[in-house]
């Protein structure tokens, strides 16, 4: 048996990935944000659905929310997001790969996120403008609720069609998750996001979309996409941090 | 030029040293590229924190970073009114919007003076 070659130093490995439960899902976010392997985009599901929380937010506000959903904690930022019929992509990577200024990395993902959504017959615009106040203010906590600047909104219904966030850690190494959600239908707990249902037959293109998100992604990031796998040492990370996302209490704080 | 009364983390925090205690925040160049600031998390007097460890985080729209200690040892005094006026740091990062006061027994190995630190801004 010989040892598996080197990942190339410019190749996108692309975790083509099924549906999971929630808690899973946001397990192995943090395994690959925490490991040291390649830059990785994890394209997923989520099945049963998930109501995802926030790092910041307070659960006691989304406990009534009525589906067969089970309520999760992202790592990133940004308000509550109901995750059902949905293509999620988790983007990790060395922070390096990435412009330093939030904001600008914000405009990269997004732009070649519109450049896949278009190819597929979904027009989307990015949102220009100043910043968001400072401050707690949440509106309703609802991510997709409201769009801000560096957004993608769908170019007709000026609806987020896209939510988005990030976290960043230095230690053990500067790395970048950057979580997207891209709305194929729109949940019954969230009608007021866009979708790709709006312009396209989503189940009739996801598996291009699949494919056009890891090739735009990859170009902007100057880099291949190549099939991969999770590795075991990063599956068992994300074991071991699974607990924490079917802790509830963590869930409600 | 930033002060150069005190020492940086190449992770942008700053500690300035002062009978035994450090006084602990993030530098201008860190609150401009988090843009604009929402939820700032401080832990409470009574807690250990560890040189090159996080100690808090903070949420810019929309990303959480964590916060690094330059220093070893426990927390004696923090500021409680910062995170409600998140606009301090944007105003007075190395004054008004210092973090938290740490009674230390060690500092950081990689702390750097305001010119070595400034030189690892020119890199970014």
């Amino acid at each position: 048996m010989t040892d598996p070659a080197p990942w190339p130093a410019d190749g996108l490995r692309v975790l083509d990935a099924g549906a999971a439960p929630p808690a899973w899902n946001m397990a192995i976010d943090e395994a690959l944000l925490l490991a040291s392997g390649p830059p990785t985009l994890r394209l997923y599901r989520w099945d049963p659905p998930g109501l995802s929380l926030g790092w910041f937010q307070d659960g006691a506000a989304f406990a009534e929310v009525p589906g067969r959903h089970r309520v999760v904690r992202r790592r990133t930022g940004g308000g509550a997001i109901y995750h059902d019929d949905e293509l999620t992509f988790a983007l990790t990577l060395d922070a390096e790969l990435l412009p330093k200024d939030v904001a600008a990395s914000y405009v990269l993902l997004h732009t070649a996120v519109q450049v896949a959504l278009a190819a597929v017959g979904v027009p989307t615009e990015l949102v220009r403008g100043a910043g968001a106040p400072s401050g707690r203010s949440r509106g309703s906590g609802w991510c997709f609720a409201t769009a801000g600047p560096h957004d993608l909104v769908a170019a007709a219904s000026r609806r987020k069609i896209v939510g988005s966030a990030q976290r960043r850690v230095r230690a053990p190494r500067a790395r970048v998750l950057h979580h997207g959600s891209i709305v194929l239908h729109a949940p019954t707990a969230t009608p007021f996001c866009g979708a790709v249902a709006d312009s396209v037959d989503p189940h009739q293109v996801e598996d291009r979309l699949r494919n056009e998100l890891s090739a735009a992604l990859a170009t902007a990031l100057r880099l291949r996409p190549m099939p991969g796998t999770l590795t075991p040492a990063e599956q068992s990370s994300a074991r071991d941090r699974l607990s924490f996302y079917e802790d509830a209490g963590r869930v409600a704080r | 030029m930033r002060p150069n009364d005190r020492k940086y983390l190449k992770s942008h925090e700053w500690c300035k040293i002062s009978d035994g205690v450090a006084t602990v925040g993030i530098s201008d160049y860190a609150v401009a590229h988090l843009s604009d600031l929402v939820f700032l998390d401080l832990p409470e007097v009574g807690t250990a924190v560890t040189a090159g460890k996080a100690f808090a985080e903070i949420e810019s729209v929309k990303a959480v970073s964590d916060i690094y200690s330059p220093v070893t040892g426990e927390i004696v005094e923090v500021n409680d009114d910062l995170p409600d006026e998140l606009d301090t740091l944007k105003e007075d990062a190395f004054g008004a919007g210092w973090m938290i006061k740490v009674k230390f027994t060690a500092q950081a190995p990689d702390l750097l003076d305001a010119a070595a630190y400034e030189a690892t801004l020119d890199q970014e």
